[in-house]
């Protein structure tokens, strides 16, 4: 265990006197928060729509009223005929249209059901989403106070092709994507690209050569590492709440819980990453297309997994950022407890275990 | 007694033969030059000798332990310097030499009097605490020396351990070296210089994996009818 603790005291010696790495892996997590935060917003307001309204009744009216005081939308044009919404489209940009079909208050409460008719201008996929997100949210108050009112219970359905996403909030997606990144980033790729530069500097060959364990000279390497990304994504979670407001509603235990299993995990891979990259580039590389673009890609952080491929769909289940990234959101947004996460939990160990075991096996062994 | 002992020591890369069924003896306190063309298969030799290689056949005992089952044991009783520089350039002299002596199991109050003692001996003491990449390279190779023998071997490898040194500190190195053999510790030496040939106590070349010639400079000399070990070197190389 000396020889450990004078490994760890070794390495920390390296990483603190490195001082611009230090740096950068401190202000890169901030950066990416703040730069995410208050650039990439996929909130829209005051869009402009089109209603066109064939009932005219009071209820179709309170809705209307209701779309445009949201703050959201901003109804420029009440078209009479279809083909009119057509020409709205190309003359007035507007972004959506709404067609209320007739007698919308009567369906409503002899069928207690009604159809909202929206036609999009997809060519921005991610504004159509989002703007179709608002108006389901907007109906579906609308809906409640009218069922509130009578002791009816009416419902109001809204014919379009996306789907509904109760959350979406873009600091809400990317804070669970950015502290996978960063964990990976700092745990294995910067522990796996120090420990190849040792291979290439010859150092290694120094440590192998003396009595200590080499699985002590990789765990020595890696431990500094994990509590540094442990810093980074304390300081994530912290901006994402003061500074953008975003809810722990889960414990905060669980979330720290979660956060040290993931980084054992991403520590594992950068053990194998380790055992098996003799270069920096080799580690770098190792890490870019083994573990990062797929993180980027098959997370679920920028690219929804639904809509893949079935090939895609599975592969991103053999990488643990998914895992991860749902059982966060899970904790942070939906505020569930260790019973609605250990399933995810376990799959993170199981990961860990299965990676640690590969690349220990591999790494006492001489040719 | 024989502090290395080899045994058709074979290593094979795929088809390449890197080394040939090689096989000599060392002495206890002896300096044993190890001369080669470069790729003759030295750096392997030495790889195997000290526990980061397994040889394909054959095997050899290094302090009395087999490189074949016993690797622990032998990396106890060995110490190692390698032709590139190879201590921690952003760890301090200090630091660098704490490393390897707490690694080799040396107890904390013991190591700080042997590094104490080692660098007044080098007469580095006043350099204790800078950094390893502000110290000129003489200096740091004497310095990686030290630190080999901190843990006091009973042999110790040193691969091209003057390559790119100035000939005033090269001399200084061979003193050390000297030093070291007196006390008992066995010098298994490589390098390019052919003065630096002449003084150990005996020397072998090897080409093309294969131990070609072994003895003292003296016998090498007058086997091949010449006045120096480079002559020797050169005859040897071309024919």
């Amino acid at each position: 265990m000396k020889e450990l603790r004078m490994i760890l005291y070794k390495e920390l010696i390296h990483i603190v006197r490195d001082k611009i790495t230090l740096f950068l892996v401190l202000a890169i997590p901030i950066m990416l928060v703040l730069l995410f935060g208050f650039t990439i917003s996929t909130e829209i307001r005051n869009a402009k729509v089109a209603v066109l309204d064939q009932s005219k009744d009071s209820q179709s009216v309170a809705l209307i009223d209701k779309i445009s005081s949201s703050g959201y939308f901003q109804v420029v044009a009440y078209p009479e005929t279809e083909s009119e919404i057509d020409r709205d489209f190309k003359e007035m940009d507007i972004k959506l249209a709404i067609i209320i079909p007739s007698e919308f208050e009567h369906s409503l409460e002899k069928e207690k059901i009604a159809t909202l008719q929206i036609i999009n201008d997809v060519s921005d996929l991610n504004v159509a989403s989002v703007l179709n997100n608002y108006l389901q949210a907007i109906t579906h108050d609308f809906i409640t106070e009218y069922n509130h009112k009578g002791s009816e219970s009416g419902t109001v359905e809204m014919v379009t092709n996306m789907r509904y996403n109760p959350e979406m909030n873009s600091v809400y997606m990317f804070v669970p994507g950015i502290i996978t990144l960063i964990m990976i980033i700092v745990t294995a790729l910067m522990s796996s690209i120090t420990l190849a530069r040792e291979k290439e500097t010859g150092t290694m060959n120094m440590l192998l050569i003396t009595p200590v364990k080499k699985v002590y000279v990789i765990i020595g390497k890696v431990i500094p590492y994990m509590c540094l990304s442990l810093i980074s994504t304390a300081m994530i979670i912290l901006i994402s709440v003061f500074v953008f407001k975003m809810p722990v509603n889960g414990s905060i235990w669980l979330l720290l819980l979660l956060c040290i299993i993931f980084m054992f995990t991403a520590a594992s891979f950068g053990m194998m990453i380790s055992a098996i990259s003799k270069t920096q580039i080799d580690a770098m590389m190792v890490t870019m297309m083994g573990l990062f673009l797929p993180t980027v890609l098959l997370s679920g952080f920028l690219f929804p997994l639904d809509n893949m491929p079935m090939f895609f769909q599975v592969l991103a289940d053999v990488f643990p950022a998914k895992w991860f990234i749902i059982a966060i959101k899970d904790v942070m947004i939906k505020g569930s407890g260790f019973f609605d996460i250990w399933k995810y939990l376990g799959i993170l160990i199981l990961m860990a275990i299965v990676l640690i075991t590969i690349s220990l096996t591999n790494v006492d062994k001489r040719k | 007694m024989q502090s290395i002992v080899a045994k058709d020591l074979t290593k094979q890369f795929g088809t390449f033969t890197a080394v040939n069924h090689i096989n000599f003896e060392v002495e206890k306190g002896e300096i044993f030059g190890f001369l080669g063309a470069n790729g003759a298969g030295k750096t392997t030799a030495i790889k195997m000798m000290s526990g980061l290689l397994l040889p394909t056949s054959g095997d050899a005992l290094i302090g009395g332990y087999s490189i074949r089952t016993e690797s622990k044991q032998i990396k106890k009783h060995i110490g190692y310097m390698s032709q590139r520089f190879s201590l921690y350039n952003d760890l301090t002299v200090f630091e660098n030499m704490q490393l390897f002596g707490t690694v080799y199991g040396i107890p904390p109050k013991e190591l700080k009097q042997r590094i104490n003692n080692s660098l007044e001996e080098l007469m580095l003491l006043d350099k204790k605490n800078s950094l390893v990449a502000s110290i000129p390279l003489g200096w740091k190779q004497k310095l990686a020396f030290a630190t080999a023998i901190l843990h006091r071997p009973e042999i110790v490898f040193l691969d091209e351990p003057t390559s790119g040194v100035d000939p005033i500190v090269r001399r200084e190195f061979w003193k050390l070296i000297y030093q070291a053999a007196a006390q008992g510790i066995t010098i298994f030496v490589t390098t390019h210089y052919m003065d630096e040939a002449e003084y150990c106590h005996r020397i072998s070349i090897m080409s093309d994996g294969c131990l070609k010639l072994i003895g003292t400079p003296d016998e090498l000399k007058q086997q091949m009818g010449v006045n120096s070990i480079e002559e020797v070197f050169v005859k040897f190389v071309n024919r």
